[in-house]
């Protein structure tokens, strides 16, 4: 495939976050965006049009990952303030606030009792029934939508270190850890699978056909893992990610893979060879979010510098 | 009197006396009763019985609340906007008392305010006032000559007096000479004038304003007398210079004339000396150091007697004087309200609460000399600490070192001392020549320790001696048979060495990094460490037990080669079959220890094996002209030689930062990702929420992993093996690798056994039969084989396919027993490592046992017991034979090569049992693994046990009869095979 095809051209830039932004996320259907950041804000975009919709205040810290569900009616978001908040899009709203990660679970470390706890990740499930959040506090937890409780429905405390991201299959949870796990609980088989990639996991994202994950590891690499056999497929290599958490993820028809660098660069590798296929400057600082639109060829970034920037071909 | 009240009897109103009711009281009564009443709200004024206006309080607005006793303005009701305090904190407006009060309580509260205390009181308003309110108070309590209110004119101070009177000018004198009394002590001589004027110390002046008491007027004689009394001061003073007022007279002539009514006015007279003692010190206020220790305070004064005019001098003992003396007579804790009088009980009841129950004495006392003082003053003046002086000579100087003088010869790298040794040991001598000895082990051994000894160091010759110490094989450590070779051969590897330093142009790093031991470059690398061998302790010391040290040895050892054989890689697309060939080019070119096939190729058949051989020979060769025709990748090749030479994989240490950090790729690239399975219990909230079916079908959990390995294993293997089914299988394979001992056994009970297997056969699942007759094989032996390297999950893993392989094809041939047909030969026994191994332990017994398989059949033959040529079998079975060297030995191999052979397999048949001990370890927790494990335990017990009788394993195994029952018919199955085939 030749880089032509690739979203390189911009073609809206979203103003507006007073601050880094940290996550970036189109909706389902590709219409609209999402993005949240250090200004403690949720922001609603239609990146087509380069219009700002609507802001969510409410998170007390910067909040870092955003979810919205697939009817485009509830949003979830996370981030330093340890609670995750479930808003209702259209009135902005929060309706309800989960208890989050405190560090309970991790109370055989006292000393880790009182830290506030990070949470890294959410998502919905297909059905929006289930959100299932990523945190510091090393676990993954489920949440019900649909009961009033605050209380997780499950906690998963597997994990050796803090949980970086997290997917949903329809019937899997995988997440992705600093300790170098990659993690699939298969609800349906009642089993975990555990792929040790040796480095932090940072960013997992998955293919567009569920067989691969793409997960972004802390030695500058992504690594694309076979998820039938835990095989490591390939390597992609060249950008920066050293640091900070950077995404990373496949396009929409799985012919490339795309990533941002901790210097402002985005990189698309080609699937199969691993070749850096195009590279070009598109944020002044680090891009920490990349998220692919999921039947066109656009993009969006999210960068350090406060800006996120619609991609096209 | 208050009890003849409660007698009266009151009839009718009392007349109220017209001179009792003052105009304001009747104004105030007229205008309730009048006009006023019907007049607006805004305009009407609330007055008291009095006739005043009605009095807010304080607090509220005065006279009238708010506006016109509303919460309006003028402008309307306007909130006040807030303000933050915070921000404005200093502008906080400040109320005092005096903006709620109207003018009467103003003149009322006058003689309450803060005033100027007595001491300083130089007018005598303060002291007049106190003494009128004392005066008062007593005349209260008391029954008083003179009813009603003392009149003021009675304890006028000296002021009105002054207003009223002419001589302005005496009065004025003496207050002025109370006030120097008061202020300056030190003032003797007014003092003395006042004493010789008849002025007793604790006196008031005012005695004179006393007098004037009596009388309105005051008599121009007093006036005279005063001056008279003056006049003979002086003429005294100027006699006795002297003072004895020491102890204060209490009562002059002028005393006496007082009238009784006048007690009070008294008391006024006599002033106590408040500034006699004015605060010199730096305790806090009321602070007694001496409390408890008067007989320091002794010292104390005397000390500070001396240097008074020093004391006098210090501003701030005459500043905080008055406080002091004015705080001490009110209690600490209560202000005085400014509506409240000046009370007895205002006054110094807690004055205990100054006396701090910890005392310590801080005497500090004054250094004496004007001379030190002034330098003090000096020193002050200079910003110094008073009472220091700055020396004239100073002793500390700034002490600097010289920073340490580096060597010339000086070489910022470190020089290992133990390599200088090795090589100075190898240019030393050069022991002689000497042939190898007869023994091939011994000479291989011996080449192999003194290849490591030179690549590793003396220390590991040290290493090994002190472990081999009680081994024979290893006499030639401690100077025993062959040690004249060894020390040849440990020249030869060591000249070898050294020159491949010398050649080598990084040698520094090299040698730096080469003198690691063997576990820390083993921790740089990643690398497991090194595990004990199983036989590694035990006694019978034989060559293959060191030959599995060895592969053990260099199973935890990278392979280098393996990035140097990466352009010449000619089976990249299989990696078990590259590492093979790697292994065969190993075999090929170098010398040294061989290492059992470790399984790597064991898994294959004996003619698939040959047929890679002559592959890999093909390959090799092209490999080899390659490598002649690039002559610029000498030097590569040169060190995979080395390397390799250097046998097990001691070397890389020495290669470059570079290649080691790519040979860790390649480690972490293999290593990882690495997968491992659980189970993992999801919640049945969360399973429903995903709308799935909860596969515990919400049992709570039996134990933190409940599902062992192996069943997962099965499960992955066969995917769509159902839980149950999963059960069955596993019990099956269970009873199958004891059956084949069972074989020996239980023949005599083969008879009833069609019945029972036809039940087996029915609760069989399909899976397993599709399992069996899909064609499986080659590649996913060939992926056992790879997965065997990976890592010992791996392994277990390959180990149990093996082992399900081993069930299929058993079972395959019952059935092809049962339904009549025959059982192709040609079918591919499973050859996996653990499959080979069960086939190799049980024929020869059961050729003992039933005599068809003639003993001295060679070990080789045994492998393919499913009628594969024999000859080939030997050609095949080479690979298995690197242990003994290049030479095919098995047509010459004696009888006790063979039973070495023999204990060659036992090993790996233990390592299979500890294999399976895993499992059982691992499924331990599981709930249908309780019965499985007892199942196991038998057929551990009993593989332990196979070699010896069968007779206590039948008595062990015959209660079971429905095993036996199957495992018998299986047995005559097998046993026919085996007839037929041989």
């Amino acid at each position: 495939m030749s880089g032509e095809e690739l979203p390189t051209k911009e073609a809206n830039v979203l103003r507006g976050h007073g601050g880094a932004v940290l996550a970036a996320r189109f909706n389902s259907d590709g219409n609209y965006c999402l993005s949240c950041g250090k200004d403690r804000t949720v922001r609603l975009w239609n990146p087509h049009r380069g219009i700002h919709i609507k802001t969510y205040k409410s998170h007390g810290r910067e909040v870092r990952d955003v979810h919205v569900t697939q009817d485009n009616s509830k949003l979830i978001s996370c981030g330093g303030d340890r609670q995750i908040f479930y808003w209702d899009v259209s009135t902005g709203r929060v309706i309800r606030k989960f208890r989050g990660h405190d560090s309970e679970v991790g109370s055989a470390r006292k000393l880790v009792c009182f830290v506030l706890v990070k949470v890294n990740a959410v998502k919905f499930n297909e059905y929006a029934s289930v959100v299932v959040s990523a945190g510091y506090d090393r676990s993954v937890r489920a949440w019900d939508c649909r009961s009033q409780s605050t209380e997780p429905i499950q906690i998963i405390d597997t994990f050796a270190d803090s949980v970086m991201s997290v997917c949903l299959t329809k019937s899997e949870i995988i997440a992705g850890s600093v300790d170098g796990t990659v993690r699939t609980f298969d609800i349906r088989m009642g089993r975990e699978i555990s792929d040790n990639l040796g480095q932090p996991v940072n960013c997992i994202s998955l293919s567009n056909d569920s067989n691969c994950i793409l997960a972004g590891c802390l030695d500058s690499t992504l690594r694309l893992l076979d998820r039938c056999t835990g095989e490591l497929l390939q390597e992609y290599e060249g950008h920066i990610c050293k640091s900070y958490k950077l995404d990373c993820c496949l396009t929409n028809t799985d012919a490339h893979v795309t990533g941002g660098s901790e210097d402002g660069y985005i990189f698309f590798w080609d699937l199969v060879d691993a070749t850096v296929v195009s590279r070009f400057r598109a944020h002044a600082s680090v891009v920490t979010s990349v998220s692919y639109h999921p039947k066109d060829n656009c993009m969006i970034t999210a960068s350090v510098d406060g800006s996120i920037r619609v991609w096209k071909t | 009197m208050d009890s003849d009240e409660e007698d009266f009897v009151f009839v009718g109103t009392p007349i109220e006396r017209e001179e009792e009711i003052n105009s304001r009281k009747k104004k105030a009564l007229a205008e309730t009763s009048g006009h006023l009443r019907t007049l607006p709200a805004w305009k009407q004024e609330v007055r008291d019985e009095e006739g005043r206006r009605r009095f807010h309080g304080a607090f509220t607005g005065g006279f009238s609340a708010g506006f016109y006793n509303t919460v309006g303005s003028k402008e309307g009701w306007t909130p006040q906007s807030f303000s933050s305090s915070w921000k404005s904190r200093a502008e906080v407006k400040k109320q005092s008392v005096l903006d709620f009060l109207d003018e009467d309580e103003k003149a009322e509260m006058e003689g309450h305010l803060l005033g100027t205390s007595s001491q300083f009181d130089t007018f005598g308003f303060t002291a007049a006032e106190l003494a009128r309110k004392r005066a008062e108070k007593e005349q209260k309590q008391r029954p008083s000559a003179i009813p009603g209110p003392v009149p003021d004119e009675l304890v006028a101070p000296a002021t009105e007096s002054v207003g009223l009177f002419s001589d302005t000018a005496n009065v004025f004198s003496k207050q002025i000479l109370h006030y120097y009394l008061e202020h300056a002590s030190c003032h003797l001589l007014g003092v003395k004038l006042l004493l010789k004027m008849g002025w007793r110390r604790g006196r008031s002046i005012k005695d004179s304003g006393s007098n004037s008491v009596h009388g309105t007027l005051l008599n121009p004689f007093l006036k005279f007398d005063v001056r008279r009394e003056a006049r003979k001061a002086f003429l005294a003073l100027s006699s006795s210079d002297k003072p004895d007022g020491s102890e204060p007279v209490v009562s002059g002539p002028d005393d006496l004339i007082e009238e009784p009514a006048t007690d009070g006015v008294q008391s006024s007279q006599c002033l106590p000396v408040y500034v006699r003692q004015p605060k010199q010190d730096l305790y806090g206020l009321g602070y007694d150091p001496y409390k408890h220790a008067p007989e320091f305070r002794e010292m104390k004064r005397s000390c500070s007697s001396e240097n008074k005019e020093i004391v006098i001098r210090k501003p701030f003992s005459s500043k905080h004087g008055p406080v002091a003396s004015k705080s001490r007579r009110l209690a600490p804790g209560f202000g005085i309200g400014a509506l409240e009088e000046l009370d007895v009980e205002d006054e110094d009841i807690y004055a205990s609460g100054y006396d701090y129950a910890e005392t310590y004495v801080l005497d500090d006392k004054e250094p004496s000399g004007t001379l030190e003082d002034c330098q003090k003053r000096a020193g002050k003046d200079l910003g110094f600490v008073p009472r220091f002086k700055i020396a004239s000579n100073s002793g500390y100087q700034l002490e600097r070192f010289e920073p340490p003088i580096v060597p010339s010869d000086f070489v910022a790298r470190h020089k290992f001392p133990a390599l200088l040794d090795t090589n100075n040991l190898t240019s030393s001598q050069s022991p002689p020549e000497v042939p190898p000895p007869e023994d091939n082990n011994l000479k291989v051994m011996i080449e192999g320790v003194a290849a490591l000894v030179a690549r590793c160091g003396k220390l590991f010759e040290d290493i090994s001696k002190e472990k081999n110490k009680s081994n024979p094989l290893f006499d030639f450590l401690n100077g025993g048979r062959g040690h004249d070779y060894y020390a040849r051969k440990l020249w030869e590897a060591q000249q070898k060495h050294t020159d491949q330093i010398k050649w080598r142009p990084d040698e520094k790093l090299y040698c730096t990094v080469q003198k690691m031991t063997a576990e820390s470059r083993g921790k740089i690398l990643g690398e497991r460490p090194l595990e004990r061998s199983l036989k590694d302790s035990s006694s019978s010391a034989s060559v293959e037990d060191h030959v599995h040290i060895q592969s053990n040895m260099s199973d935890t050892f990278t392979k280098p080669e393996r990035e140097l054989l990466e352009t010449a890689k000619p089976f990249k697309d299989d990696p078990a079959k590259q590492e093979r060939f790697e292994q065969f080019l190993k075999d090929k070119y170098q010398g040294g220890l061989r290492t059992t096939d470790s399984g790597k190729a064991s898994n294959m058949t004996e003619a698939a094996r040959a047929r890679e051989r002559l592959d890999f020979e093909a390959a090799a060769e092209a490999i080899e002209k390659a490598k002649s025709a690039n002559q610029s990748k000498l030097s590569a090749q040169q060190f995979m030689e080395f390397t390799m030479a250097a046998g097990p994989r001691f070397t890389s240490g020495g290669v470059e930062h570079g290649k080691a950090s790519s040979t860790e790729e390649v480690i972490s690239k293999k290593v990882y990702p690495k997968r491992e399975e659980f189970q993992w219990r999801p919640a049945p909230l969360l399973c429903k929420r995903f709308d799935i079916v909860d596969p515990f079908m919400g049992k709570p959990p039996p134990a933190p992993r409940a599902r062992s390995k192996l069943d997962l294993m099965f499960t992955s293997d066969a995917a769509k093996i159902t839980k149950s089914e999963d059960i069955i299988v596993s019990n099956d394979l269970l009873h199958i690798p004891s059956k084949s001992n069972e074989n020996v056994v239980t023949e005599m009970e083969g008879k009833e056994s069609e019945v029972a297997v036809e039940v087996e056969n029915v609760e069989r699942p399909v899976d397993l039969y599709k399992a069996i007759f899909s064609d499986d094989s080659d590649d996913e032996v060939e992926e056992a084989g790879v997965n065997q390297t990976e890592d010992p999950q791996k392994k277990t893993e390959a180990a149990s396919a093996a082992l399900s392989r081993l069930v299929a094809s058993d079972f395959l041939e019952s059935l092809g027993k049962e339904l009549g047909l025959e059982v192709p030969p040609d079918v591919p026994p499973p050859t996996t490592k653990t499959g080979t191994s069960p086939s190799i332990r049980h024929v020869p017994e059961d050729s003992r046992a039933t005599g068809a398989i003639p003993q001295d059949l060679p070990p080789s033959a045994s492998l393919d017991n499913h009628g594969q040529p024999t000859i080939q079998g030997h050609i095949e079975s080479k690979p298995l034979e690197h242990t003994v060297g290049n030479e095919d030995i098995d047509r010459e191999k004696s009888p006790s090569s063979r039973k070495k052979n023999d204990n060659d397999v036992r090993p790996d048949t233990e390592d299979r049992r500890d294999r399976m001990a895993k499992y059982d370890r691992s499924s331990s927790s599981s709930e249908d693994g309780r019965s499985r494990k007892r199942f196991r335990r038998h057929r551990h017990r009993h593989s332990s046990s196979e070699s010896d009788s069968s007779n206590s394993s039948e008595d062990r195994y015959r209660s079971r009869s429905r095993d036996h029952k199957r495992r018998s018919s299986r047995k005559k199955h097998r046993r026919r095979k085996h007839s037929k085939h041989k």
